[in-house]
């Protein structure tokens, strides 16, 4: 058996899930989200902004937000500075005379303590999250009430794109954002959605209060609500169309950071507090598919890196011994025919170009569903050179130290 | 049936598609190497024959007739490497790959047979290296001495470089391997009819060439 057979199941499982999200964007419930009007209702909103050292973001966070196409006597922006040692409160005054805005200062405690003390403030019938780095769309807002004509749905998800990509990196994560947009899409048509991300989620304040709100949630106090939210039965719905923009990491260094967070704090929710919902009959697409193959995914990511680096280190040498002593003018060269009888072509590397062209596939897809600004262009390129090389990174980061018990700081 | 059911069995049903496709794919390109190895074949038989009987035809004059087998022995080695890429990715056990080796075999014996007559008749020396390797995981030097080989031959094209897998269970082979007494340790060179085993470096093998041999001029045949 050769190495390369290793890495067919995960190719196989990738395949499938990417096969069941186009087959799911393609059925009625989705075709039928996408198809969503307005809704005539307008319920009283509060969006809630919790600020921690976001002096350079968050006064363009709060204009976005009263540019929102919205009944100003129905949406309230509340700005918590979460203890900042910045000048964030300063930023922040800028906006106290404003009639809609309300302005709270506290000690640091964590984004979960600052999401709850706007709530505790407010009655509002919805209330929603913008991250102090994020800007959204004046109509995102109606998009978002939509979701929320039925009773059963208890919180709903935007669209996020990357806020003005200026690197390759930051050009890869739109794209992989435009990948997200997609799945949440079609995970949301058959109750799959696992996390109600930062920027501009919303949820019913009675059912927040209902399950106790916010928690620490192992620094993903999102993906924790959401699961709690999906545990007591509720629904999670998505509105590709309500676009938000945030800022992304500009450094290798900083993204792996991010991710590190978010990949173990799926981890520590989903393998602790809310392990019941794997397998679970009741969350069918939940707990069959979808969390089931995202634990996958992780276990998969990390061996096909491993297992694509001990080919490569193994053919590196073999090259190498085999042309020792021999001319590097010759040696360094490619020699034989340009003929398609040479072509590398073997089922690992097909099925892997499959996967790959499914994958940028749906981020295409996702960017069409959304109607977000900018070009993708930069961003299929970009996802397909770096994506798959610097995923394991966070990965085997995260999953080491989940597996070590290692606690780290948000920003560490 | 629910429609995350429903969507996961047709989801299953593209997936078992999509691989059954690239299984296909990945066979028919596989045939479609080993149809041109088998055109390649047999077009090299024929020049084969047609070189045997235009040496045959001048026989009083063979050295006045644009027989040649340089052009040959080049499209042989272009065909070597081609079987020798086939070989990697069908593998050695290959029924297809193992009938096509000994066809390769035949036709190379043929060609250094005719270029050691031709040389005969016309008095001409032409640097002859027969080298024989083994698939078998007797041969942990077989690699770096068929590479070392190889960039002889592009480095010196009047260099005729004639391989043979050892083991390969074929009467004319074997006749030839007794006839030119090379042992079983591999791997095994014959340069110029003098026997050499082992690899150890590519200026150790260049030191095994008569003086003069690895110039870049070709030299009259």
């Amino acid at each position: 058996m050769s190495l390369e057979m290793l890495a067919y199941p995960f190719l196989f499982i990738a395949l499938f899930f990417e096969s069941f999200v186009l087959v799911t964007l393609l059925s009625k419930p989705a075709r039928s989200a996408r198809g969503r009007s307005h809704s005539t209702k307008i319920p009283s909103i509060a969006v809630i902004v919790p600020c921690w050292n976001e002096v350079l973001t968050v006064a363009d966070t709060a204009s976005s937000l009263l540019m929102l196409d919205y009944p100003a006597d129905k949406l309230e922006i509340i700005l918590v500075d979460d203890g900042s040692t910045d000048a964030t409160r300063e930023e922040m005054s800028r906006f106290a005379e404003h009639p809609q805005v309300r302005i709270i200062h506290k000690e640091n405690g964590g984004k979960h303590t600052a999401l709850n003390a706007g709530i505790a403030v407010t009655d509002a019938e919805l209330v929603g999250c913008l991250d102090a780095d994020s800007f959204a769309e004046p109509d995102a807002l109606r998009e978002i009430v939509s979701c929320f004509d039925n009773p059963r749905v208890a919180a709903a998800t935007a669209a996020m794109s990357v806020h003005k990509p200026k690197n390759i990196l930051q050009h890869m994560q739109n794209a992989e954002y435009a990948f997200g947009i997609t799945l949440r899409h079609a995970f949301a048509s058959v109750g799959g959605i696992y996390v109600t991300p930062g920027p501009f989620s919303f949820y019913r304040r009675d059912v927040l209060n209902e399950l106790g709100g916010f928690r620490y949630g192992h620094q993903t106090e999102d993906m924790e609500m959401a699961l709690r939210i999906r545990r007591a039965g509720y629904g999670i719905e998505n509105a590709p169309r309500a676009r938000v923009y945030t800022n992304t990491p500009a450094t290798i260094t900083s993204l792996i950071k991010q991710r590190t967070r978010w990949i173990s704090g799926f981890l520590r929710n989903v393998l602790g507090e809310y392990r019941c919902l794997i397998g679970s009959r009741r969350h069918e697409a939940l707990g069959a598919l979808v969390l089931p193959i995202a634990l996958l995914s992780i276990a998969s990511g990390i061996l096909l890196f491993m297992l694509m680096l001990f080919l490569f280190a193994r053919n590196a040498i073999a090259a190498i011994e085999v042309r020792s002593g021999i001319p590097l003018s010759y040696s360094l060269l490619p020699h034989g025919a340009i003929d398609w009888f040479y072509l590398p072509a073997n089922f690992y590397l097909l099925i892997a170009v499959v996967v790959l062209l499914a994958s940028l596939a749906l981020i295409t897809i996702g960017k069409r569903i959304s109607k977000a600004t900018g070009n993708i262009a930069l961003g299929l390129v970009s996802y397909t050179l770096l994506y798959g090389l610097i995923v394991p990174f966070w990965l085997i980061r995260a999953t080491s130290d989940v597996a070590l018990g290692k606690r780290r700081g948000w920003r560490n | 049936m629910s429609l995350v059911a429903r969507n996961a069995l047709i989801a299953l049903f593209i997936t078992i598609a999509l691989a059954g496709t690239v299984a296909y794919a990945i066979n028919y390109l596989n045939s479609a190497r080993v149809a041109e190895l088998s055109t390649i074949e047999e077009q090299l038989s024929i020049d084969s024959l047609s070189l045997e009987t235009q040496f045959s035809l001048l026989e009083s004059a063979p050295c006045d007739s644009n027989a040649s087998s340089v052009t040959l022995t080049t499209e042989l080695a272009d065909f070597g490497n081609r079987l020798l890429y086939a070989e990697n990715q069908l593998g050695s056990g290959n029924s297809q790959v193992v009938r096509l080796k000994e066809r390769y075999s035949l036709l190379e014996i043929r060609d250094y047979l005719i270029t050691k007559r031709l040389s005969e008749a016309c008095g001409t020396k032409p640097i002859t290296v027969l080298y024989f390797y083994s698939n078998e995981g007797d041969c942990n030097d077989c690699d770096k001495a068929g590479y070392a080989l190889s960039y002889l031959r592009d480095t010196y094209p009047a260099l005729r470089v004639y391989s043979f897998d050892y083991n390969l269970d074929l009467g004319a082979l074997k006749t030839f391997i007794a006839v030119t007494k090379v042992k079983d340790t591999f791997p095994a060179f014959i340069i110029n009819d003098k026997h050499f085993y082992g690899f150890t470096s590519l200026a150790d093998l260049e030191k095994q060439f008569p003086k003069g041999a690895l110039s870049t001029t070709t030299p009259k045949l």
